[in-house]
C-alpha cells in the first residue's frame, strides 16, 4: 500500500466515522420524537459507515469491501432522501402556488446540508474504489 | 465506479427529477388568477343549511337556475364560480388531504357518471378544513378532514366513503364566489372612523353574548350556533378589560356597565385568598395571569368612576409584587391548597403582571409597583450578548410592548424599545404579502406557509405593534422607522377587519345575529372565543387612542 492511499484510507475512516457521527447525533439526540421512516435508514447509514470507518482505519482486509457497501447504500438512500425532499417540495409548490421564500430557503437548506454526506462523499468514494480495482486489474 | 459511470448516474438521476418535477408541477398547479370558465356551482342558503343546489354551465342558464328557492324569505343564493381545477393523484386519503389548500380549494368527485361538488362554503359549514393527523409520533396537518368531506359526498351519492375513495376521480378547484365575505379592505380604508366602528361592533359582540352574572359565551361556533361549556378566567378578564377601556375611550356607557358587571362576577365569584393576597382564579392552583389582567381591567374600571374596585386593584397589586423573583421574573402560580407560590413560568404571563403593574401604579401612586412593573419589563427583554440566536428566537411579547409603552413617560427603557422594534421586524417578515399571498391573507401574520392565517395572534402582534408605534413617535425616531410600522399596523389591520363578521358570511350562520362584530379564529375556523374580539379590537382601539393623540 502506497503512502498516498494509506493517505487516502484514513481520510475516508474519518470522513465516514464523522458523517456517521453527525446522523447519529442529529437524528437520535436532537430530532424528537423517534420516527420509523428517518431512524431506520438513518441507523442503517450510520451503521454502515462506522463499520466501513473501523474497516479503514484498523486497515482490516475487508476494509474496501466495507467502504463499497457503505458507499453504495449511503449514495442510494442520500439520492432517495434528496429526490423525495425535492419532488415534495415541487409538489407543495404546485397545490400552494408561491408560498414565500422562507419555505424555499428551509427546503434549500435541507437539501444543500445532505447533500456532502449522503450523495458527494459516497460518490467520491465509489470513484476512489473504481480507480483502485482498475489499477490492480492493470 | 468510474467517473464516465458517475457522470452517467448524476445525468440520469438529474433529468429524472427534472421531468418528474415538471410532471408533477403541470398536473397539480392551479391558476387561481384565471376568468372563471364555469362550471357554475349555485346554492341557496336558508336559516345555515344549504337548502338546494344547481350546477349550472353557462351564465344564461346560472341567471334563471333555482329562482323559486332564491326567492324564499330568508333564502340567499350564493354563486361559487369555478376557476381552474387539476386532478388528484391515487385514491389515497392522505393524497387528497394534501393536495387542497385550507380555505381555497373545492373538492369535486366523479362517481358512476355524477359529478358532486364539494365547495369551498360546503367545506367551511362542514368545518373540514384543516386536520390534524398524527402519522407515528408526528402531526401532520392537511388540508382538509378527509373522512368527514368523503363521508358528507358519500351520503348526498349514496354510497358508502371507502366506496367513494376507491373508484371515485377527485379533482381539486378553485372559484370566485359573489359571497360578500371576506370583505374587500386594503390599508387605504383604515381611517378612524372605519376603526371606530369595528371596535364598536366587537364590544357590542360581547355585550350581547354577556349573561346575567357578567360572565360570557366564552366561545360561539359562527357555523353551527353550539356554544362551547369551557371557561377561563384570564380570558374573561382579558374581555373586561378591553369592554372597560371601550367604556372610558368611546364614552360608551353600556360597555363600561357590561364591564362593571364582568368586573363584578371576578371580584364576587373568582376571588381567592392566596396567602395574605387576593388572587383571580378557580380551583387548587391559580396563575398570576387571571390576577394580572383582572387588575388591568380594575384599573380601567377605576378610571371609569367605578370606585368599588380600588381596594380589589390594590389588594391584587400586593398579591402579584410578592409572586416577584428577585431578578424581575414571577413565580407564575400559587397553590390555593399549600398556601404557597409554585417557581413556575409559561408564556405571557410576566409581560401580563408587567403591564398590570404599571397601569396600577397610575391609581395606587405607590413607587413599588412602578419599580416591580420596571424591574419585570427589564427581565423580559434581557437578551444575552453570548447567545447569538436571542435575535433570532422570539416568544409572544405583545403584553411586554404594551408595559413599554405604558412606563414610557414614567420609566423609559430604550432596551425594551430596541427590542420591541426588533420583534417587530421579525413580524414584518411573518406578514403574508399580496402578491403572491392571495389579497385576503395580505397582512396577516403567517404560522406557516401551507396554513390559513390566523386573526388571533396577528391581533396580538398588532398590540404590541401600535405600542411599539406610539413610543417610536415619542421617543422622535427617523420619520421612515415610524412610516415602515405604520405601514405594517394598517395593512395587518386591513387583514383583521376583512374578516370581521360585519355581518360575515351569514349564510352559513344558523344565528348571524349573535355573532355579529365577532372575530372568528380565522378563515377556516368560523369560532368566535371572547378573547378574539378582545385581542383584535383592542389592538384596533389602541389605534384610534394613538390617532387621536
Amino acid at each position: 500500500m502506497t503512502g498516498n492511499e494509506s493517505r487516502v484510507r484514513v481520510a475516508f475512516g474519518v470522513l465516514n466515522a464523522l458523517s456517521a457521527a453527525v446522523l447519529l447525533v442529529g437524528v437520535f439526540g436532537v430530532v424528537q420524537p423517534r420516527f420509523w421512516a428517518l431512524d431506520v435508514p438513518a441507523a442503517i447509514i450510520a451503521l454502515v459507515e462506522l463499520v466501513s470507518a473501523l474497516g479503514l482505519l484498523a486497515k482490516l482486509p475487508w476494509a474496501e469491501r466495507a467502504l463499497s457497501v457503505a458507499a453504495w447504500v449511503t449514495f442510494v438512500l442520500g439520492a432517495l432522501i434528496v429526490s423525495l425532499i425535492l419532488l415534495t417540495i415541487v409538489f407543495l409548490r404546485g397545490i400552494h402556488g408561491d408560498f414565500g421564500l422562507a419555505a424555499l430557503a428551509v427546503s434549500s437548506l435541507i437539501i444543500a446540508l445532505l447533500v456532502p454526506y449522503t450523495v458527494v462523499l459516497p460518490a467520491v468514494e465509489l470513484l476512489w474504489l473504481g480507480r483502485r480495482r482498475a489499477e490492480s486489474r492493470s | 465506479m468510474t467517473l464516465r459511470t458517475c457522470l452517467r448516474l448524476l445525468a440520469i438521476w438529474t433529468g429524472f427529477l427534472v421531468v418528474c418535477s415538471l410532471v408533477i408541477f403541470l398536473c397539480v398547479r392551479i391558476d387561481r388568477t384565471r376568468a372563471p370558465a364555469g362550471p357554475y356551482v349555485l346554492s341557496v342558503w336558508e336559516r345555515g343549511e344549504r337548502s338546494a343546489r344547481q350546477v349550472a354551465t353557462s351564465e344564461q342558464e346560472l341567471r334563471h337556475a333555482l329562482e323559486a328557492e332564491s326567492a324564499r324569505p330568508g333564502a340567499q343564493r350564493v354563486v361559487e364560480r369555478l376557476v381552474d381545477s387539476a386532478p388528484i393523484w391515487g385514491h389515497s386519503w392522505l393524497m387528497i388531504g394534501l393536495s387542497m389548500v385550507p380555505g381555497q380549494d373545492g373538492l369535486s368527485v366523479g362517481f358512476d357518471g355524477r359529478t358532486l361538488y364539494a365547495t369551498p362554503d360546503d367545506l367551511r359549514k362542514l368545518e373540514a378544513y384543516e386536520h390534524t393527523i398524527p402519522i407515528g409520533p408526528l402531526s401532520l396537518i392537511l388540508g382538509i378532514d378527509v373522512s368527514r368531506v368523503l363521508g358528507a359526498l358519500a351520503r348526498e351519492l349514496a354510497t358508502e366513503p371507502s366506496e367513494l375513495l376507491r373508484r371515485g376521480s377527485f379533482r381539486r378547484f378553485a372559484v370566485v364566489t359573489d359571497a360578500p365575505y371576506p370583505r374587500t379592505v386594503s390599508e387605504t380604508d383604515i381611517t378612524t372612523a372605519t376603526v371606530q366602528d369595528s371596535v364598536r361592533a366587537a364590544a357590542r359582540y360581547l355585550m350581547r353574548n354577556q349573561l346575567r352574572d357578567g360572565s360570557f359565551r366564552y366561545e360561539l361556533n359562527a357555523v353551527s350556533g353550539a356554544e362551547s361549556e369551557d371557561y377561563n378566567y384570564p380570558r374573561h378578564a382579558g374581555a373586561t378589560y378591553f369592554l372597560a377601556r371601550v367604556g372610558n375611550q368611546l364614552r360608551d356607557e353600556r360597555a363600561l356597565r357590561a364591564a362593571e358587571r364582568a368586573g363584578n362576577f371576578m371580584k364576587d365569584r373568582a376571588t381567592l385568598r392566596c396567602g395574605a393576597h387576593s388572587c383571580v382564579g378557580a380551583g387548587d392552583r391559580v396563575d398570576i395571569g387571571a390576577s394580572a389582567l383582572a387588575l388591568l381591567a380594575y384599573v380601567e374600571l377605576l378610571e371609569g368612576k367605578i370606585e368599588a374596585f380600588r381596594a380589589p386593584s390594590l389588594e391584587l397589586a400586593a398579591f402579584l409584587r410578592s409572586q416577584q423573583r428577585p431578578d424581575g421574573e414571577f413565580k407564575h402560580f400559587y397553590s390555593v391548597s399549600e398556601q404557597q407560590a409554585i417557581d413556575a413560568q409559561t408564556e405571557y404571563y410576566t409581560g401580563e403582571a408587567a403591564f398590570a403593574l404599571s397601569r396600577v401604579q397610575r391609581v395606587s401612586l405607590d413607587p413599588k409597583d412602578l419599580e416591580a412593573a420596571r424591574h419585570a419589563l427589564s427581565f423580559l427583554v434581557a437578551r444575552s450578548p453570548w447567545f447569538l440566536g436571542a435575535h433570532y428566537f422570539w416568544g409572544a411579547e405583545h403584553w411586554t410592548c404594551q408595559a413599554l409603552a405604558d412606563l414610557w413617560l414614567r420609566a423609559p427603557d430604550p432596551v425594551a424599545l430596541r427590542f420591541c422594534l426588533d420583534w417587530q421586524a421579525v413580524n414584518r417578515n411573518l406578514q403574508f404579502q399580496s402578491p403572491p399571498a392571495p389579497s385576503t391573507d395580505d397582512g396577516g401574520i403567517s404560522r406557516g406557509p401551507f396554513m390559513a392565517p390566523r386573526l388571533t395572534p396577528t391581533a396580538s402582534r398588532l398590540e404590541a405593534a401600535v405600542a411599539t408605534l406610539e413610543v417610536a413617535r415619542a421617543a422622535s425616531l427617523p420619520p421612515e422607522q415610524i412610516e415602515i410600522l405604520e405601514h405594517q399596523v394598517k395593512r395587518a389591520f386591513a387583514f383583521l377587519l376583512r374578516y370581521q363578521f360585519s355581518p360575515g358570511p351569514t349564510h352559513l350562520m344558523p344565528k348571524p345575529r349573535a355573532v355579529e362584530g365577532g372575530f372568528p379564529g380565522s378563515s377556516v375556523d368560523l369560532h368566535v372565543r371572547i378573547d378574539y374580539p378582545q385581542h383584535a379590537a383592542g389592538a384596533l382601539l389602541r389605534y384610534w387612542e394613538l390617532q387621536k393623540k
